[in-house]
């Protein structure tokens, strides 16, 4: 048995397997069909302050090896989740990180200030490229990733404060940077990129919203690109994901850079992906005679 | 609900772009009923999505399930073997009530005449009376009639252009048929437009019948957790979850 546990900013995750936000809910779904007690932990689905009912349905659709989601931050409220959600994670003894967004500074503020001591890590989703008015601006320039997480930063006294950065950039080594010198503890990538699937009888985009956000095993290689980009311009610990389906898909990005993986779309293929990927990546260690998963964290070398 | 990997035992065409697969479980799933459905991996590695097909026969250790093939991963579905080696979870969603009601009229069209199908053969020898309108395109697309037939009180068998049966659809066959069969309960599943056709037409002729429809939307996870397959609740500003809250739900509960 190889060590999993991992330090990062400070929270303890059991290991480095987390379920991504949004494809997830708040697990008591997948905790019918498994204990999710044996996960690192979990993103919560997008909490905005109001309830929100998301975007009009197709709010998916498929392309080859990768799939494309509007949902449009569907969420029944920062509050209800405090008073029905967080308890039940909590009694699971995992991470329990809150993925927050808002359309203004002060949203981001006023979410956050509701989660601090109480989530055990706060995510900031700056970056859904699907709430026309909100996410997507926060998240392109640096300049903006630099304010709100100072915005997000400064209401947090107890609980750290991750950034989940968008693919959707021209360079997400400088936004990575932005957000820590925003006051950033953590940084979390890749959220999806942009996408457009068409139907070609009725010549109108599959998906309702139009566009949608890209994820799932095809856009691997993009997210590890991206994960060492970033890991090799900050100091602070990256969650990095984007693809993984299995155990080695995993410890790539730990490879690359990360200190602990997301796992997302993988879910709506197998509902046990994630604890085989927890088994796996145990096995896979001990095959390879290293006895802490933490040794393998950006050992990459490169070529010539 | 359990994430299981089944066997296919056969899988064959049983009409024109429809096959039937029968699989066995590898333990017994507790709660498999009519109405719910299992989410199938095509397990190609391209499609990552899992296709959502009704429950049609179940016995403690075995499914079986009718499917059309519409795109690339029903195609794939078609392909296999018996021998084959499926992942997928089930049974998933809600499933019909069939409480307080001995006389019900069943509405099926296309794909949704197997829904329908799993009812009968749920409360088959149960002594209720079912009296069933089954649409399909064509000739071609007919199935199961003799089991509709069988498991039936009366079962009327109708196609979009007459080639089997009059030419009507399964709604159209139901309001023609309506008063005799007088039920206690409706059970409905069909395209959007039939199901619509449904609901005005109840309402216009004052029918006050407890009328439930299984819903069909795009799914992610199938289980309920990633919200991707609402529809709205009716004249509220909340969703409900196909997948999980339904896909059976009480005719004037949401909006379609
Ligand atoms: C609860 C439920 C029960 C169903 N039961 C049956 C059944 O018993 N027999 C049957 O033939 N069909 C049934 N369907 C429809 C079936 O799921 C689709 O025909 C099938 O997913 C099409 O997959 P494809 O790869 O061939 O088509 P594609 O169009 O290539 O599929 C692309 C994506 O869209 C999704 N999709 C396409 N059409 C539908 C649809 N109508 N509903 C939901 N998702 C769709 C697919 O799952 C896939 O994710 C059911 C749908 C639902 C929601
Ligand atoms: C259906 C769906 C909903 C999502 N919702 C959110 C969300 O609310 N907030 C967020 O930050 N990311 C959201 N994401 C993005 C994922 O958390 C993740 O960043 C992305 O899917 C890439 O990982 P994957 O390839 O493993 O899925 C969503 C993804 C999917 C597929
Ligand atoms: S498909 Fe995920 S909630 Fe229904």
């Amino acid at each position: 048995m190889a060590e999993l546990k991992v330090d990062f900013c400070g929270v303890t995750l059991k290991n480095p397997v987390v379920a991504a936000s949004g494809t997830f809910g708040f697990g008591k779904e997948f905790n019918e069909i498994f204990d999710i007690g044996v996960l690192g932990g979990v993103s919560t689905k997008g909490l905005t302050l109001e309830p929100r009912l998301g975007n009009p349905t197709p709010r998916i659709a498929e392309g080859r090896s990768v799939i494309l989601n509007a949902v449009g931050l569907q969420n029944p409220g920062v509050d209800v989740f405090l008073e029905e959600d967080l308890g039940f994670l909590k009694s699971k003894k995992i991470a329990v990180i809150a993925n927050v967004a808002g359309r203004t500074l002060d949203d981001y503020a006023g979410i956050c200030a509701r989660l601090d001591g109480k989530a055990d890590l706060i995510e900031l989703n700056i970056s859904c490229p699907n709430v026309k008015c909100g996410g997507m601006a926060f998240g392109i320039r640096p300049e903006s990733v630099k304010e709100v997480t100072k915005a997000a930063k400064s209401a947090l006294k107890k609980t750290p404060l991750m950034v989940k950065l968008s693919p959707n950039v021209e360079s997400i080594a400088v936004n990575a940077l932005a957000a820590q010198e925003g006051g950033a503890d953590a940084l979390s990538l890749i959220n999806t990129l942009t996408g457009m699937v068409i139907d070609i009888e009725k010549r109108r985009p599959l998906l309702a919203n139009n566009t949608g956000g890209v994820s799932g095993a095809g856009i691997k290689p993009i997210a590890v690109r991206m994960v060492w980009e970033v890991c090799s311009a900050v100091d602070i610990p990256v969650m990095g994901m984007g693809g993984i389906v299995t155990a080695e898909d995993a410890l790539e990005f730990i490879i690359a850079g990360a200190a602990a993986v997301q796992v997302g779309t993988a879910n709506f293929t197998d509902t046990l992906a994630m604890p085989k990927i927890v088994a796996g990546m145990n096995e896979w260690l001990d095959a390879h005679g290293i006895a802490d998963v933490n040794e393998l964290r950006g050992t990459l070398r490169l070529n010539g | 609900m359990k994430e299981l990997t089944v066997k296919i035992l056969e899988n064959a065409p049983l009409a024109a772009g429809v096959y039937r697969m029968r699989f066995a479980l590898p333990e017994k799933a507790e709660g498999l009923a009519c109405g719910k459905f299992v989410n199938i991996s095509v397990g190609d590695g391209a499609h990552l999505l899992r296709r959502p097909i009704a429950i049609c026969e179940y016995t403690e250790d075995t499914v079986t399930i009718c499917y059309q093939i519409k795109g690339e991963g029903t195609r794939l579905m078609s392909a296999k073997k018996a021998g084959d080696l499926l992942s997928c979870a089930l049974p998933l969603g809600n499933g019909f009530s069939l409480e307080g009601a001995e006389r019900v009229a069943l509405i099926g069209g296309g794909v949704g005449v197997f829904p329908m199908y799993s009812v009968l053969k749920e409360y088959e020898g149960k002594g209720k009376k079912f009296f069933s309108f089954i649409g399909f395109r064509n000739k071609g697309a007919v199935c199961l009639a003799d089991g509709f037939a069988s498991l039936s009180e009366s079962a009327e068998i109708v196609t979009d252009d007459g080639s089997f049966g009059r030419k009507a659809n399964a709604v159209e066959a139901f309001f023609a048929g309506a008063e005799k069969a007088a039920p206690e309960r409706i059970l409905a599943c069909g395209p959007l437009p039939m199901l619509r056709a449904l609901k005005t037409g109840l309402a216009e002729r004052g029918m006050d019948v407890p009328c439930y429809v299984s819903l069909e939307e795009r799914m992610g996870c199938g289980i309920g957790a990633c919200l991707v397959c609402v529809c709205k609740k009716s004249g509220k500003e909340e969703n409900v979850r196909v997948c999980k809250d339904g896909p059976v739900f009480e005719i004037g509960e949401v909006d379609f």
